[in-house]
């Protein structure tokens, strides 16, 4: 029996929800919310871990979860911060195993990405926008993750506090903190 | 200082061409796929009882201080059964009143020595007179 749908959901989601949980168009439904979330999904994950191929197994892994877990989506917060939400947090796990598999200090990941960031000829900026996403990369994971979120793609705090479960307060201040880090990094030279 | 707002804002991160046309085909052969069962699970729920049992059964049938006692007796000759008398409390008149070691003797002190080992008493003791045998 299919669940109803939460009347402040967007029409959208409303819409992919109700094909999804329809088992004759389920693989419809499903192939639509992939269309619908799979460039800010992968936007939000590359500017976390830059390497494409990385970005790529990540986004793949974001969207094979949701399938396995979108039945038990209570809508009680919007279907794209919940599909945010295990995208943040695929991307947590994937530093964390990588700093544990190589023994890695938090110095020496972020000096690994940031090396990535120069062998990747294709990066679309100029030199003082590399040189941002240079400092951006000094931040610690979770700081750097609502630094992005807030920033570059412009959601508001209330979203961020759905997606991390952390309060606006606490959001506000982890975003003045890393833009004071950031303009002292671009400062420094 | 610089500041932030001075730098365009601009998403330097670009996929490469058709990605996003090629993205949910991929997710969705994978989604579509039945999960491989583990093999392990079946394996491992009958392996693991043979496991233990094979491992009891070796402890069981290897047991040195249970199977061996008489072959490890055998290897020890009389005058290190004698010295192991002399640091125990086995009584044997005979030994404080006859100083003389008859062949008979010494088969029937072998004899009683053995009788003792095989009751599996004092195997500790044994085991530390073959250990001084060995340095």
């Amino acid at each position: 029996m299919s669940k109803g749908t939460n009347p402040t959901l967007p029409l959208e989601d409303k819409d992919l929800l109700l094909k999804i949980r329809n088992p004759e168009t389920r693989n419809y439904g499903f192939n639509l919310l992939v269309r619908a979330y799979q460039q800010r999904v992968y936007g939000h994950v590359r500017k976390m871990v830059i390497d494409h191929d990385d970005a790529d197994d990540l986004t793949q892994e974001v969207f094979i979860k949701v399938h396995k877990a979108i039945d038990g989506f209570r809508e009680d917060s919007q279907l794209f911060t919940w599909i945010y939400r295990i995208a943040t947090n695929e991307c947590l796990t994937f530093l964390n195993k990588k700093r544990k598999r190589f023994f890695l200090p938090i110095e020496d990941i972020s000096g690994q990405l940031a090396g990535k960031l120069d062998a990747t000829p294709e990066l679309s900026g100029d030199e003082i926008q590399k040189k941002l996403q240079k400092a951006i990369l000094t931040l610690p994971d979770k700081q750097r993750a609502v630094f992005n979120m807030k920033y570059f793609d412009e959601l508001s705090y209330e979203d961020m506090a759905e997606i991390t479960k952390t309060s606006v307060g606490a959001l506000k201040a982890s975003f003045h903190h890393a833009t004071k880090k950031i303009e002292d990094y671009l400062s420094a030279d | 200082m610089k500041k932030l707002e001075d730098i365009p804002k601009k998403d330097l991160f670009k996929a490469p061409d058709g990605y996003f046309d090629k993205l949910p085909g991929i997710i969705q052969a994978r989604v579509s796929k039945p999960e491989p069962k583990s093999i392990w699970v079946p394996v491992l729920k009958f392996a693991l009882p043979v496991l233990a049992l094979v491992t009891v059964g070796v402890f069981w049938f290897s047991n040195p201080t249970v199977q061996n006692v008489e072959t490890e007796l055998a290897g020890i000759n009389t005058e290190q059964l004698m010295a192991y008398l002399d640091n125990t409390e086995v009584v044997w008149e005979e030994t404080e009143t006859d100083g003389d070691w008859s062949e008979d003797d010494l088969l029937e002190l072998e004899d009683r020595v053995y009788s003792t080992f095989t009751d599996g008493s004092d195997l500790e003791l044994l085991d530390e007179i073959l250990d001084l045998e060995n340095l």
